[in-house]
């Protein structure tokens, strides 16, 4: 893949293959362009050339629309600033990403409420977003990207904004994912999530791949 | 550079978009409001303006040469009270022998003057130049009725030189049919001097009447023979535009009205959707005063741009908007007009009106300190807002819509600055559409499609022909007998004194089947037996008279008690309307002058009209063309510009509001996106978020759109309108307008909807 802004290269022949089951770690230092590759993993930006397959699909053969709902089957997200709308308690944010492949409420809320309570933050479903600790608020983003059981889960810096105890706890819970069979790609500066949580480790240079390493699961 | 400056063009340059929508919104506000201003002064006395354009007379006083001098005459413009005098111009009467120009055969009144200027009266040439040698003549024409083409006319004067047409002209104060040279005024035999007065005073006609007696006390008895005032000509004037000034009038205020609202609304939006933006500055170290003059600064530049353009594009637009508003006003060449200080006003009023709407809210943010401005805004408050987007959330609307309606509970403050926006447009065009239905009403009212009118004269005055030879008996009846009359009102007039009242009005008598006007009764009943009388509004209003009062006429040493049965719509403010029996009782030898014939359908108007001529050459007849009545016209048209002028003004209050709104989300948007939102849902959402404001806005815009309707046609003065003529209002037409409402909204988002839908999610995501 190559992704160029103006003049400035951000992804320069970068070429990377996940394995169902796999948990990646993407590693190196800031503009690298390690967050660019998981933009155009997520199908929320383009490659200027190159292509990106997730789970069989050509991501440039789909429209803006296409890739929407390619996203809403098939990817998760979770960022560093939790990315929550804060006009909404808890529950209802988890609920969201199923109400908008048309879940009924109800279903929607049950599920969530399931998820919640699988990650350990049911007793906070009606809390809003301001009311909750970074901790919580990652697992509430977390279960609002499992929400509808995607074959990929992509974390940017997940454990960024958190401090040490909550980001522990957000590394053990990706890992029970993973080892429950959950596709991970993490982009992260932190060596110790990316050995925590990955069993492979790529590391980044001038938008390119520029080592890998395979890692023996720490869990 | 200072740093005020700087962090202000920044901030220009930043919010690119909605500078642009501030400085739309001010231009076409500051337009709506030249145009508005451009009325109201236009429209407060539009004859006062032209006629003293003129300088018109206050009086038309015509001597009998055989009894008085000009040396006698030309002592009276020193006599006490005489402000400015014209004269004495000979005049004489001529006879036009056959159809002329546009004129019927018949006597010509021609006045010699020098020139068309002077101290009072100054004549406007419309065409050519002035008669300045014997054989040259000006013909008076209306504006609009000369054509340079015309100009070379000759006209064969019985018993003298023939006459050539050099110029055509108009005089506000009607002074002459045609003005000659001097010398050829003395060729013409005058018998009459005109003089024409202005006097110090000069409000009412006993005034006018007084200054008129002082000015002539030292002439010979009887010399003065006839003398016109410009009370009556503004009276003829008045009767015509009375009717539609008050709607003009209403435009005007409610054009500025609107525009201010909405300017302060979306100033005062950009200036809170910047409290994060002003805790940065303070933040960074800037005093109160500083970050209150950087937002000033930045709301200048458009607001500054924005009252240049349009009071620019106002001043190109208003004098056609004038010409067609005052199409039907007689006005002579003056032009209807507004005075500069519209401009002025408008140029200095605008940037005030933003500064002010700016200052309030940036003067709440002078008093925050830096956390709490970063805070405002970026985070809602708990409450009824979030509980009722969450019970939204759990309902079976699609979610895109539970969302989009959910924002407003949120956001309530944006929600009421969109809906105050929604709720202007929709009562302005609820008003503007209600009081269109009510003109369109009132001129149609006694108009029959596809029935043809003839009107026949009698007495020859209006032509200036022979009057009829038949009597009135004779007349009507072969008029009956001619193929394809259906019905025949005949009409007399007398002028009878009023009890109570110095001033003679006109008593007009029907014969035969009931008159159109008939059909234009709002309150009571046509008068139907004797000492039963109907008037306009206008008249009611100027005697203190209501419909069941009874009140005295009296004509030549008579008098008969009448009472008021019923009220016109619109009507002659100097006339009342009766039944010819009630001429036994006043005028027994009162005759028709005039038979107004309305034909069986798809009968041959022009057959008619020709067998007419076959009855009595001394009746003329013409055709009556039914078209919409000017104050129709005119009221419908300034609906329309008004309506679409305020309506797009609305639509950009609630383009701002959205705009700012999606900015604010961002991230938001972002995240819906990146978790499977499609474009097409963030347009639904964003759109939704302000059509259920276009609705609530639209069920409380209509109502008072319909108060200022019912308003406004209760108290037009001069038109009365019955009850089926302001109730314009049914179901299919609440619905549109109801729907106006959230067009009105879906219009003012769908821009900032569509971009939003178009969000680089990758770029707001990653970014805090």
């Amino acid at each position: 893949m190559h992704k160029e802004y103006g003049d400035s290269k951000a992804l320069d022949g970068a070429s990377l293959e996940i394995r169902a089951g796999d948990a990646v770690a993407v590693m190196g230092p800031s503009g690298c362009g390690k967050s660019t590759l998981l933009n155009m993993v997520a199908g929320l930006d383009r490659p200027t050339s190159g292509t990106v397959e997730v789970n069989g699909q050509d991501l440039g053969q789909l429209n803006e629309t296409g890739l929407a709902l390619f996203r809403r089957k098939h990817i998760g997200m979770i960022f560093q600033f939790f990315n929550l709308i804060d006009d909404l308690p808890a529950l209802d944010n988890v609920a969201l990403a199923a109400q908008l492949t048309g879940t009924s409420a109800r279903q929607a809320r049950r599920r969530a409420l399931e998820l919640l309570d699988e990650l350990g933050v049911a007793d906070r479903k009606d809390n809003y977003p301001a009311a909750l600790s970074g901790g919580q608020r990652q697992r509430v983003a977390v279960a609002r990207a499992l929400m509808n059981r995607p074959a990929l889960l992509l974390a940017d810096e997940p454990t960024g904004a958190l401090d040490s105890r909550s980001g522990e706890q957000v590394m053990d819970l990706l890992i029970d994912l993973n080892q429950m069979g959950q596709t991970l790609l993490i982009v992260t500066h932190d060596p110790n999530l990316a050995t925590r949580c990955a069993n492979r480790l790529i590391e980044f240079a001038d938008g390119k791949v520029a080592r890998e390493s395979t890692l023996e699961a720490t869990a | 550079m200072s740093a005020v400056w700087q962090a202000s063009r920044a901030a220009v340059k930043r919010r690119r978009v909605q500078t642009i929508v501030i400085g739309l919104v001010v231009l076409c506000s500051t337009m709506t409001t030249v145009l508005a201003l451009a009325v109201l002064t236009a429209a407060s006395s539009p004859f006062d303006a032209a006629f003293a354009r003129q300088r018109g007379a206050h009086v038309v006083a015509t001597f009998d040469a055989a009894k008085t001098s000009e040396a006698q005459l030309t002592q009276t413009v020193q006599r006490p009270g005489v402000q400015a005098a014209a004269g004495p111009f000979g005049q004489a009467v001529i006879e036009i022998p056959q159809p002329w120009l546009w004129m019927a055969a018949g006597p010509l009144q021609v006045v010699g003057r020098a020139d068309p200027a002077g101290p009072v009266d100054r004549v406007d040439l419309l065409a050519g130049r002035w008669a300045t040698a014997p054989g040259e003549i000006v013909v008076n024409s209306p504006v609009g009725g000369a054509s340079s083409r015309l100009l070379g006319s000759k006209l064969d004067v019985p018993g003298g030189p023939p006459l050539t047409v050099v110029g055509f002209a108009t005089s506000m104060s009607k002074s002459a049919g045609a003005w000659v040279s001097p010398e050829q005024m003395t060729a013409l035999h005058p018998t009459s001097f005109q003089m024409l007065y202005r006097f110090a005073s000069a409000a009412t006609s006993g005034q006018l009447q007084s200054e008129l007696e002082a000015a002539t006390a030292g002439q010979p008895a009887d010399s003065l023979t006839h003398a016109q005032t410009y009370l009556s000509l503004k009276q003829a004037f008045s009767a015509s535009a009375d009717s539609y000034l008050p709607f003009m009038t209403m435009f005007g205020v409610l054009g500025v009205l609107v525009s201010v609202l909405i300017v302060g609304n979306v100033v005062s939006g950009a200036v809170v959707s910047g409290y994060r933006h002003i805790g940065v500055l303070k933040a960074l170290g800037f005093t109160p005063n500083q970050v209150v003059a950087v937002y000033l600064g930045m709301i200048s530049v458009p607001a500054v741009v924005g009252s240049v353009v349009g009071t620019l594009a106002g001043a190109v637009l208003e004098q056609p908007i004038l010409k067609a508003a005052f199409a039907g006003v007689e006005t002579g060449t003056a032009t209807i007009g507004t005075t500069p200080w519209v401009a002025v006003a408008c140029l200095l009023a605008m940037p005030t009106i933003v500064a002010i709407a700016a200052l309030i809210p940036a003067l709440r943010a002078h008093r925050l300190s830096a956390a709490e401005a970063i805070s405002a805004g970026s985070a809602p408050k708990a409450g009824r807002g979030l509980l009722a987007q969450r019970k939204l959330g759990g309902t079976r609307l699609p979610r895109s819509v539970s969302l989009g309606l959910g924002q407003s509970f949120a956001r309530p403050a944006r929600a009421m600055l969109t809906m105050s926006a929604v709720i202007l447009g929709v009562a302005t065009v609820t008003l503007t559409t209600g009081l269109a239905s009510t003109m369109v009403a009132a001129g149609n009212a006694g108009q029959h499609s596809g029935i043809t009118q003839v009107l026949v004269e009698a007495d020859g005055k209006t032509s200036g022909q022979s009057a009829a030879q038949l009597s009135d008996s004779q007349i009507e009846a072969r008029l009956r007998a001619l193929p394809g009359a259906d019905r025949v009102t005949a009409r007399a007039f007398t002028k009878v004194l009023l009890a109570g009242s110095t001033d003679t009005v006109f008593l007009n008598l029907y014969r035969g089947e009931p008159p159109a006007a008939a059909e234009q009764i709002v309150h009571g009943r046509w008068p139907s037996g004797p000492g039963e009388v109907a008037a306009g509004p206008g008249f009611l209003a100027q005697h203190g008279l209501a419909v069941g009062d009874r009140t005295v006429v009296y004509l030549s040493g008579k008098q008969l008690s009448v009472t008021v049965v019923g009220e016109e719509m619109l009507g002659n403010n100097q006339a009342m309307e009766a039944d010819w029996a009630t001429a036994a009782e006043l005028v027994p030898d009162a005759s028709a002058v005039e038979y107004a014939v309305q034909l069986a359908p798809h009968a041959d108007g022009q057959a008619y009209v020709k067998g007419v001529e076959g009855v009595d050459p001394g009746l003329h007849s013409s055709l009556r063309i039914q078209s919409q009545n000017t104050a129709s016209t005119v009221v419908i048209s300034f609906s329309a510009v008004f309506t679409v002028l305020l309506a797009i003004v609305s639509a950009l209050g609630v383009f701002n509001s959205v705009l700012l709104s999606t900015r604010e989300r961002r991230r938001q948007l972002g995240m819906l996106k990146s978790i499977g939102m499609t474009p097409r849902q963030v347009v639904v959402m964003t759109v939704t978020s302000v059509a259920g404001l276009g609705l609530v806005g639209g069920l409380i815009g209509i109502p008072i759109g319909m108060v200022g309707h019912r308003l406004l046609v209760d108290h037009a003065g001069v038109l009365a309108f019955p009850e089926s003529m302001k109730d314009v209002w049914h179901a299919p037409q609440l619905a549109a307008l109801l729907l106006s409402g959230i067009v009105i909204a879906v219009l003012g988002a769908l821009i900032p909807a569509r971009s939003a839908a178009r969000l680089t999610i990758a770029t707001v995501l990653h970014s805090e």
